[in-house]
């Protein structure tokens, strides 16, 4: 034991010194944005929120993403019970990303690194690295869950009671221990540690669909899932510690597992074999298009996936509509507008939001040239007959084709979930729908047209498009509830465009800001093709 | 003799610090040329602006008569370049990664490429992030070997390759050079470029210090000579043209300036010679002559 393990605290002050900066971000990041919503939470409660909010999540659309309550009626869903069911399994999800990602860092990413091997020519134990992180993970959990709770309990909020912040803090905090413990059991199983992140990550994925399903159909089922052990805890309602007790028998085994795994393999090698790749490339990659699509493929399905579940669960929102939005002062006045239906003010102002976030991917794709340009990888493709030309439009190409995609798919997650909430009732059709978010096109390219100007004369101001698109998300979001002076709300681009179907068609803005956006392509390209690139 | 490629006057300046501040050489068809110089001298500079990477400040540069800036595509046809630090997409093996440059370069040689995967002992089938610097360095060298090129240019392309792939990388640019290829191959590691060059070209601080053949620079230079003779060897020391003159008993060891070489041998065959060994000076030896003024 002590031979294994010799030094391991040496190991873990170092690490708590060298990541104290990354330990206070992610214990203040995670820990307000766990509990420090109740301010607001407090402001959908008022007038008779808490019933329609209670009505709305019965939906099994919003079950399968949030999970349940067991309240049984709208009486007993109080601030506290609808915080943590609304609150508790993202935040936990969280903090068992988080976990995974550090764990894998700091034992299986060091090995791949080398520094493992440096590390164990001292007179340190073989596994007193791993037994470091993992205490590391159990320590920053910790001052994690008490932050949480301590935060809670500072509303003095009378729903948010004592014991249920405690719950819900230690809930959060087991998430963290519980994906710690998955990652060290992966770290050492899989071939590397991209694989070790890649596998700990798609299990708790995994997890997350399976409970999903659970939930709706049986929610006794979900409590053989590790996932279940965090969120079905109920604080504020039942007050259940049972399943924490259950997660930290399952942390104890899995790091068992973990110890044993690891003190039976080669430093660097795993039980799997690293899985062969092609010794040839297959013909779609061989082309600057193909290489392109190859390297953003990851980013774009991601956030494909994402902008269709974003939709999905504004989509579900439909057809408790009425009842949602007359029981809150703030969300009426956010989505009304004199003389037009409910649905069709939802999604005008709904679509607004959704395709300032699909903006994000052709921003991402953008920018991640330079990211290829700043590692070097464009040299000796630059010496081949490939022009700089073909590099730029190819990437302008595959972000715009990337935007339109997203609105496509955004629109059908949004489109399709409220026509199959609301059925017949509902006055809008898919055709409406895709004209209310195509509506928004111009701004998806003028956010292109502004990444690829910068990428053309001053690529490391490409990250600045992001804050304007922050920027112009907020006052969108918040512009109609704070009544903001006409050329104030202007500056974002989108309120250029009249929201459909509030308001018509504006054909004269559609072209115009299409027309800025190809002139800002052009002039991006300008620049790309006459300065200096790094290779 | 052709020039493949020509460089006159080149200037560079990243802000306030100039990178290039006079560079002039040239490349002949057929000639292996050893561009040689320390760190941040400016060789990759140099190499970066013939790619038509970064935008010249002043002078001329061109490749098969073409403006390396304004015909870069034309160019870049016919060239082939390995970088000193090869980096690779970490989601694409080592094959895919050769197939696409190969590609991209305008295709290359298959039987060649999978010969040169051999000698080299590269697993094409590994994803490059688990790839050593070596083997990176490998994947670059492959594709660039491979392709048909009429000029190649290697900035200090054996960085982390070990002994033995650095001999195989000499071998396969002997070939090429008995193809009639031209190659610029810039380093610092001497006696590569000793073996290979025909001319060497010596930068040091942007600025072009020397060029000239091997033969013509060490003409300029002195030969270490060891001399053991039957009588006295000292008087040796006297003649001009010899420096550092160390003796024991009547075995000396000394510089001599090539051009009085004549001299010593005329003077020591009336001692009695009875060993005499000259070692032409190597690259090394000129390289620090040049750095140490």
């Amino acid at each position: 034991m002590n031979e294994k393990f010799a030094r391991w605290s040496t190991l873990f002050f170092l690490s708590l010194k060298r990541d104290w900066k990354k330990i206070v971000f992610w214990v203040l990041g995670l820990g307000l944005f766990s509990a420090g919503f109740v301010p607001a939470f407090e402001e959908i409660t008022k007038g008779q929120g808490l019933a329609a909010m209670f009505e709305t999540l019965q939906n099994p659309a919003m079950i399968a993403m949030v999970g349940p309550t067991p309240a049984q009626s709208a009486s007993e869903y109080t601030l506290g019970a609808m915080y943590s069911h609304e609150m508790l399994l993202f935040c936990a999800l969280c903090a068992m990303i988080i976990s995974v990602l550090h764990v894998v860092g700091h034992t299986r990413k060091e090995e791949d690194l080398g520094l493992t091997e440096l590390v164990r020519s001292f007179q340190i134990g073989r596994q007193a690295n791993s037994l470091a992180a993992m205490m590391q993970v159990l320590f920053i959990n910790i001052v994690l869950a008490l932050f949480v709770s301590g935060v809670l309990m500072s509303f003095g909020a009378d729903a948010i009671t004592v014991e249920g912040s405690l719950l819900f803090g230690a809930s959060v905090g087991i998430a963290g221990i519980l994906g710690g413990a998955i990652a060290l059991v992966l770290a050492q199983i899989m071939p590397a540690s991209s694989g070790a992140t890649g596998a700990s990550l798609g299990i708790i994925g995994l997890l997350y669909i399976i409970r999903a399903g659970t939930d709706v159909s049986n929610v006794d089922l979900s409590m053989i899932n590790p996932l279940g052990w965090t969120y079905l805890t109920y604080p504020f309602v039942e007050n259940n510690w049972v399943p924490l007790i259950i997660a930290l028998i399952f942390i104890i085994i899995m790091m068992i597992l973990a110890f044993t795994l690891e003190g039976a393999r080669d430093m660097g090698a795993g039980y799997l074999p690293e899985r062969e790749g092609r010794s040839h490339a297959k013909r779609s990659l061989l082309s600057v298009r193909g290489l392109f699509t190859k390297i953003n493929k990851g980013v774009i399905i991601s956030w494909l996936i994402a902008f269709v579940i974003m939709g999905a669960a504004y989509g579900s929102i439909y057809g408790d509509m009425q009842t949602f939005l007359s029981s809150n002062e703030m969300m009426q006045q956010m989505f009304t507008h004199a003389g037009i239906s409910i649905e069709e003010s939802f999604t005008g102002t709904i679509m607004m939001v959704m395709i300032g976030l699909v903006s994000i991917l052709p921003i991402v794709i953008v920018n991640k040239l330079f990211a290829e340009e700043s590692r070097m990888h464009l040299g000796q493709i630059i010496a081949t007959k490939v022009t700089r030309g073909q590099l730029y439009w190819t990437n302008i190409g595959l972000a715009i084709v990337a935007g339109v995609v997203g609105i496509v798919v955004s629109v059908i997650g949004l489109g399709g979930t409220a026509i199959a909430s609301v059925g017949d009732k509902l006055t809008m059709g898919m055709a409406d729908f895709f004209a209310a978010g195509f509506n928004f096109l111009p701004s998806v390219l003028f956010f292109t047209g502004l990444a690829a100007l910068a990428l053309g004369w001053a690529p490391k101001l490409g990250k600045l498009v992001y804050v304007y698109l922050t920027y112009s998300f907020l006052l969108n979001y918040f512009g109609n509830i704070l009544d903001l002076p006409e050329w104030f709300s202007k500056t974002a681009i989108q309120s250029w465009i009249p929201p459909m179907p509030i308001e018509e068609f504006d054909a004269f803005i559609f072209i115009t800001i299409t027309v800025i956006s190809i002139v800002l392509l052009i002039i991006g390209y300008l620049g790309y093709k006459r300065r200096d690139l790094l290779a | 003799m052709s020039e493949i490629v020509t460089i006159q006057g080149l200037q560079k300046n990243f802000g306030k610090l100039q990178a290039l501040r006079d560079v002039n050489f040239t490349v002949n068809a057929g000639e292996v040329v050893g561009f040689i110089g320390p760190n941040g001298s400016g060789k990759s500079t140099t190499i970066r602006i013939l790619l038509g990477i970064i935008k010249r400040d002043a002078g001329q540069a061109k490749i098969f008569g073409k403006d390396v800036w304004k015909d870069s595509l034309e160019i870049h046809k016919r060239i082939s370049y390995v970088p000193g630090d090869v980096t690779l997409w970490g989601s694409l093996t080592g094959g895919e990664i050769i197939d696409l440059f190969l590609k991209l370069h305008g295709g290359g040689d298959k039987k060649k490429r999978d010969y040169l995967i051999k000698r080299f002992e590269l697993d094409p089938k590994k994803k490059a992030k688990g790839y050593s610097k070596g083997n990176r360095q490998k994947v670059g060298l492959i594709a660039a070997l491979s392709a048909d090129s009429d000029l190649y240019i290697f900035d200090e392309p054996t960085s982390g390759l070990d002994p033995l792939m650095e001999a195989i990388f000499q071998e396969e640019v002997e070939k090429l050079k008995n193809a009639g290829k031209s190659i610029l191959l810039s380093s610092h590691i001497l006696s590569e470029v000793e073996r290979l060059a025909d001319k060497v070209v010596i930068i040091r601080q942007g600025e072009i210090v020397e060029t000239g053949t091997l033969d013509e620079l060490r003409h300029l230079t002195r030969s270490t000579v060891t001399l053991a003779t039957e009588g006295d060897v000292t008087e040796i020391a006297a003649i001009d043209g010899v420096f550092d003159f160390q003796q024991k008993d009547n075995e000396a060891t000394f510089s001599v300036d090539n051009q009085y070489l004549n001299d010593i041998l005329a003077r020591a065959s009336k001692l009695g010679v009875k060993k005499f060994e000259s070692v032409p000076p190597t690259l090394e030896d000129l390289f620090m002559r040049h750095y140490e003024g």
